[in-house]
């Protein structure tokens, strides 16, 4: 019997007044809390009579340790850390400057580079980095500012009073399987906050609860993602130099999936590769960790990874949807930055520099609210403003139709890039609609037995335990761990969907798109022949694919109790 | 009367629970800044020489709380005790080390007498006129100084370790010691302790077993595990299993294997029906003798085994067991 989580009824809570909260320590959060603290000290030291305290600021971060969760390609540019810390490149921990790129479009066993690299892919002056790393040096440069950051506490629920967000509540801790109190339980603290500022990452699970109460996904696009699995390799000296780039289309994909890879060359001989696939493929048995093992036999990998080591395993997802899905951002007692908005730009695959940037607005904002001492819409809309006549305005509306013009296949999605190029992004339209991406699951019995043309990526990997691995043993190279005693994360409102339908209709996808093997369809002891859904939450990496890819959009994943999660290091 | 703070020590079976001291060394911290007369009681049963003990300390007074319904410990005579004698003596503040114990017995106490508790303290200031209490918040991330609103007498627990039960100061004479009779009426206790018990920790100690048989997936279901169970037996060794067992609760957690479970280096490892993701065999590839019994030949436990079985456990166990009963008897 499958117990979910959840807040733990009629209990007290303690109760702790904030000015504010920021849910979630990676790149926007940890932006936020420092843009926030360097302009308090700089009104403190002009207004020595009406002082800001900083006393009152949190930042709440699920993981363990700061940066844990994160993870990224990853490439950063450099635009929004100049503005924020000037010569961070002096002390930031930096992989290396990206010195040579190539585009490749893979067929089975051959490739072909593009001549030139188009301009969307030039990432000259761009850093290759280790986001995590990157995100636990800035978590030290908020500590310094004296803010509190609150590593192994999530943001559970959202506290609010009619139309305003008053405060968030953190999880229960020493919860059993059961959702009884444990010996060493510890309620959720009730962080009453003058503003909540949302940093979750994507599809944060405080974002959702307040995009449904607030409908701020009317008249927009919805939200399209993708999945990126990443592997960390060591490779013998001499196959990639620090800051050399590569990026491949096609192969293992067909014309029918969007997706890519990249290969970036870090420092001493270590390799991030990964690979993103839209969720927005027509295939349930459509595994993405197995697309990137495939991947991985190209010979252009595989020469490149041969008698190497792989050392690191996570995933991710992201968002593409781009300008048109971007909810509203501020409201009353609360904004939304990053990934949790969608700030990523998907011709480029980045967003960590955006995630910095609204972080940045959003603190110039917060600032301006507490010295006004107002908090409602009318202040904090100015976050929405300050957005839109920033450059991340100016970046993503060139690129505000590119994803929706993948929709119909990979030829008519190059041929609308190409439109868009020159016409500022315009392309066939103003604005191209999209689908979510579940929307394009096709049902088992209008897809052939044997998987046509995408045959070689759907289902399980097997793995040769060298170049390439089943997912078990990818998992464990991520570090997860869960407290096991207590009860599932993973939301599921109603498993006879999962047991009865989903199995004749789409084949329990969960089972492929989820890169850590939670989700498991077992024999049902109750029953001959039957099978019933079975999870093992303890496994889950934080992606938050099974929330988006579910075809019956019946998965909610919640925060498990803090410090549960992935360990990535060098991610 | 002058303002008084009372410290209630804690015995079990006739001695004093250390933590006590460090609870009396605060409350002589906070008689020294305060000026108020500290004194202590103990409640038990024939606990007139344990106030004694407490009397040779620097206190005012010691009191004896004496019935027989307090022996053994129940939170309904406690509370009934205390609120007695603390409604009499009417002390400004009341502090107690925060064991469990006293977790089990103050909510009890405190709201019977209509009052607050500060509970699981590590420290206090004293703000002008204003007492503040110190207790952590966010797992020991930030601290709350905490001060009482309502009347006295105030209730203050303070965590293990906040102070130093070496540095209790010692009396320059034995305190005074008075024994108190208190009369807990009949019907008043309803609880009935029964023995006292020791949760194990851990029950069993895989990491010190020489043979453990070890089960996974491939048991298929609950009642199998009885031959599993069998097999160790004859064997002299322990039962052990993969996760997914134990998730299904069909073992203990405490008997899992793994990156999530227990490491164990055994003489001889069996593993029966368990394929050997790297989750598990982390937790058991020390083992000197690795036996495998799996029905697929490409199992990974296959990879690290010492002899590899491919076969059907069901048909492979039960003749094992009676060969390993043979061989035993023989010997």
């Amino acid at each position: 019997m499958l117990v979910f989580r959840k807040p733990l009824p009629n209990i007290e809570r303690p109760q702790m007044p904030a000015d504010v909260v920021i849910v979630g320590g990676g790149p926007a959060g940890m932006a936020c809390a420092l843009r926030l603290s360097q302009l308090i000290d700089q009104h403190n030291a002009n207004h020595p009579d009406s002082q800001l305290s900083k006393e009152n600021i949190y930042v709440l971060e699920k993981a363990r340790e700061m940066g844990q969760h994160c993870l990224s390609g990853a490439l950063l540019d450099p635009r929004s850390m100049r503005e924020l810390l000037p010569g961070f490149e002096k002390e930031a921990p930096l992989d290396a400057e990206v010195t040579k790129e190539a585009v490749y479009f893979l067929t089975e066993k051959s490739k072909f580079k593009f001549p030139i690299t188009p301009p969307p892919l030039r990432d000259h002056g761009n850093y290759v980095i280790s986001l995590n790393r990157f995100v636990k040096w800035l978590g030290g440069k908020v500590e310094e500012t004296g803010i509190t950051i609150f590593t192994g506490f999530a943001g559970s629920e959202l506290i609010l009073d009619d139309d305003r967000v008053t405060g968030v509540r953190t999880d229960d801790k020493g919860v059993d399987k059961h959702n009884q109190p444990k010996s060493n339980f510890e309620p959720g603290y009730d962080l009453q906050a003058k503003v909540v500022i949302l940093a979750e990452g994507t599809r944060g699970s405080l974002t959702k609860q307040l995009i449904a109460r607030f409908a701020l996904d009317r008249d927009r696009n919805p939200q399209t993602y993708g999945q990126g699995i990443k592997e960390l390799w060591e490779v013998p000296a001499g196959r990639i130099a620090p800051g050399e780039v590569i990026y491949t289309m096609g192969w293992p994909l067909t014309t029918k999936e969007y997706g890519g890879a990249w290969i970036y060359g870090g420092k001493d001989n270590v390799v991030s590769l990964g690979f993103v696939v839209g969720l927005d493929y027509p295939d349930p048995r459509l595994d993405p960790q197995r697309v990137l093992q495939e991947f991985k036999k190209h010979p252009l990998v595989a020469r490149l990874l041969e008698r190497g080591k792989m050392i690191r395993y996570g995933a991710k997802s992201l968002p593409y949807g781009g300008w048109w899905s971007i909810p509203p951002l501020a409201g009353n007692g609360w904004m939304i930055l990053g990934d949790s908005a969608g700030f990523l730009n998907s011709q480029r695959l980045k967003g960590i520099h955006l995630a910095i940037k609204s972080g940045m607005l959003a603190a110039e904002t917060a600032f301006e609210a507490l010295k006004k001492g107002d908090f409602s819409a009318a202040t904090l809309s100015d976050f929405q403003r300050r957005v839109e006549s920033s450059w991340i305005k100016d970046e993503l509306w060139k690129v505000r139709n590119f994803h929706q013009g993948f929709e119909h296949g990979f030829w008519r999605g190059m041929i609308n890039a190409g439109l868009q190029q020159f016409t500022g992004g315009r392309g066939l339209r103003a604005r191209y609609p999209s689908t979510a991406g579940y929307q394009h699951l096709k049902k088992l019995g209008e897809l052939p037995a044997d998987g046509g043309d995408e045959a070689h990526f759907l289902g399980p990997a097997k793995g040769d335990g060298k170049l390439t691995f089943d997912k078990l043993t990818d998992l464990y190279h991520s570090g997860t761990k869960h407290e096991e005693d207590q009860p599932a994360h993973l939301v599921i409102h109603d498993t006879d969907v999962c047991n009865t339908r989903c199995i004749k209709e789409f084949g329990n996808p969960c089972q492929n798109f989820c890169p850590a093997n939670v989700y498991e369809m077992v024999d049902d002891a109750t029953q001959p022949n039957a099978k019933r859904i079975s999870l093992n939450p303890s496994n889950c990496v934080h992606c938050k694919t099974c929330d988006i890819a579910d075809p019956y959009q019946i998965i909610t994943w919640v925060p498990p109790e803090g410090g549960g999660g992935p360990n990535y290091d060098g991610m | 009367m002058a303002d008084s703070i009372l410290v209630i020590v804690e015995q079990h079976e006739g001695k004093l629970n250390r933590v006590s001291w460090e609870t009396l060394t605060a409350g002589q911290a906070l008689a020294a800044e305060t000026g108020w007369t500290l004194e202590a009681a103990v409640a038990g049963s024939g606990v007139a020489s344990l106030a004694n003990e407490v009397a040779g300390k620097k206190v005012a007074k010691v009191y004896a709380l004496e019935s027989p319904k307090l022996e053994p410990y129940t939170p309904d005579a406690f509370a009934a005790a205390l609120k007695q004698f603390i409604a009499s003596k009417q002390p400004k503040l009341v502090l107690l080390p925060h064991t469990y114990q006293v977790r089990d017995f103050v909510p009890k106490l405190v709201t019977a007498m209509e009052r607050a508790a500060i509970s699981d303290c590590i420290g206090y200031k004293k703000d002008g006129n204003k007492l503040l209490f110190t207790r952590q918040m966010f797992q020991g991330k930030l601290a709350a100084d905490v001060a009482f609103t309502c009347d006295a007498p105030w209730f203050v627990t303070f965590q293990n370790g906040a102070f130093r039960g070496d540095k209790v100061e010692a009396g320059s004479a034995a305190a005074p010691v008075e024994t108190v009779n208190i009369e807990i009426a009949d019907g008043v206790v309803r609880n009935k302790p029964q023995e006292v018990f020791k949760e194990a920790k851990q029950a069993v100690d895989l990491t010190q077993a020489e043979i453990i048989v070890s089960v996974g997936r491939g048991i298929k279901e609950q009642k199998n595990i009885e031959l599993a169970k069998q097999l160790a037996e004859a064997l002299g060794g322990e039962l052990a299993a993969s996760r997914p067992i134990c998730d299904s609760g069909w073992l203990p957690m405490d008997r899992q294997i793994g990156s999530s479970g227990q490491t164990v280096a055994p003489k001889l490892y069996l593993a029966l029906g368990i394929s050997g993701a790297i989750q598990h065999i982390v937790g058991m590839k020390g083992a000197r003798t690795i036996i495998a019994i799996n029905k697929d030949s490409e199992a990974p436990i296959f990879e690290i085994a010492d002899y590899a079985v491919v076969g059907n456990l069901f048909d492979i166990v039960p003749p094992m067991i009676e060969e390993v009963k043979k061989a035993k008897a023989g010997a």
